[in-house]
């Protein structure tokens, strides 16, 4: 029974290991991006492109939150412009919204007058760097109440998931494989306890 | 039959993998716990912003006139007693005082100096442990496109550093991981079928955001 579960355990580290291999390259890849890159490789804003007979309702700016970006989301559409749209904020006075839509790579900004029905568009390229270190980081702990509104947050939202759960099973399922390694315990316990004074001390210090 | 350097290899490479792995375990947990945290901001159990602890102190300071703003800063710090990442923010047009940021995870202090009056305002924001644990994930001091902000602390220089680490060490540990797989003879075609699988998975997704456009 004992050798049955190793045996299925050290299968299931085995290939789930190489089916999320690429995920973790990935994100290991963008923690160098994240903590090193300075420069932006961003271009500057194209030619706002004017649209006008956006059909568009003055209700629109009194919606908050979710509704308000699914109220907006057949404009948006109408527009022709997809992505996870970020904030909506609001200059009443001038009967406006302004949506910044991001994909990764690339920022559109749409400034909407709710009074005229027209809205201007402007698009700028922000790069493969930007794209990383926008994937690396998002969903994120900001404007929790709206992320998530566009089809590849929800998918990429998933895949980290999977990705984070997957490394939680790794590591679980290698502490297990290498308890049954009675040669390698005293050295692995070793590293173990240098891991850990390493990660404490550093938390500690850090947030101390 | 292995010659004598790959037996070697294979032996250090399979030790290697393991010895990584556990090195790495507790900074493993964390960055991927509290990936789960920043994909979830809505987990209730987890807030920690609406749970914030605020206060504010008003104190006279010799305020430091010569040096560069970092070194000015350093010495106002020193006066107040308190640590961390500094981060330089926006200078209100017209304003005459001396204000910036110190983070560090679980603390952010917002300073503003007022050199006519030798006078130091500090509002202090404490976070939870749910809060640190987020924070830490992506405490670099720096940000792309912001060449304004240096990491200018040793222990967001540290953190940095261990962030690089375990990233190099995943890195390595998938390298070992490939060969220890390619080892298995038996295991080749399954493990060909799941490596595959995963990397379209990951391709179709990038492709699907747009990455490549």
């Amino acid at each position: 029974m004992g050798k049955r579960i190793y045996a299925l355990n050290r299968d299931l580290h085995l290939y789930l290991g190489l089916f999320l291999s690429p995920f973790v390259l990935l994100f290991a890849v963008s923690v160098f991006y994240l903590v090193h890159v300075r420069a932006a490789e961003k271009s500057a804003p194209g030619l706002p492109r004017l649209v006008t007979g956006v059909p568009v309702k003055e209700e629109l700016a009194q919606l908050t939150g979710l509704d308000q970006v699914r109220g907006l989301r057949p404009v948006l559409d109408h527009l022709g412009v997809q992505g996870e749209i970020t904030f909506i904020r609001r200059i009443a006075k001038e009967h406006r919204l302004v949506i910044p839509v991001v994909v990764p790579g690339r920022e559109t900004s749409v400034d909407l007058n709710l009074a005229t029905g027209t809205a201007s568009v402007t698009e700028r390229r922000t790069g493969v760097v930007d794209a990383m270190i926008h994937l690396h980081k998002m969903p994120g702990p900001h404007n929790v109440a709206i992320r998530g509104n566009s089809a590849y947050m929800e998918y990429w939202r998933g895949l980290a998931d999977v990705s984070a759960y997957g490394l939680l099973f790794l590591t679980l399922s290698g502490i297990y494989l290498w308890i049954g390694l009675r040669a390698e315990r005293r050295v692995g316990i070793a590293l173990l306890s240098l891991g850990a004074i390493s990660f404490f001390g550093l938390v500690y210090a850090v947030s101390h | 039959m292995p010659s004598r350097i790959e037996y070697t290899f294979k032996i250090w490479n399979r030790k290697g993998h393991y010895y990584l792995g556990l090195y790495f375990l507790f900074f493993l947990w964390l960055f991927s716990f509290t990936g789960l945290l920043l994909n979830h901001g809505s987990w209730r159990f987890a807030e920690f912003w609406p749970n914030r602890k605020m206060s504010s102190t008003t104190s006279q300071i010799e305020l430091p006139q010569a040096g560069t703003a970092l070194d000015r800063a350093r010495d106002a710090m020193r006066q107040l007693g308190i640590s961390g990442e500094i981060e330089w923010t926006a200078a209100k047009p017209g304003s005459t005082l001396f204000e910036f940021r110190v983070n560090r995870p679980g603390h952010n202090f917002a300073v503003s100096l007022d050199p006519a009056q030798g006078r130091a305002v500090v509002e202090h924001t404490e976070i939870n442990a749910w809060g640190v644990m987020r924070v830490l994930h992506a405490f670099t001091g720096v940000r792309a496109g912001d060449a304004r902000n240096e990491r200018d602390w040793i222990m967001t220089k540290l953190w940095a550093f261990s962030m690089d680490a375990v990233a190099a060490g995943m890195m390595l540990m998938i390298a070992s991981g490939l060969y220890l797989w390619w080892g298995l003879r038996s295991k080749r075609v399954l493990g060909a079928i799941a490596l595959a699988l995963g990397s379209t998975v990951c391709g179709l997704l990038l492709a699907g955001v747009r990455w490549i456009s």
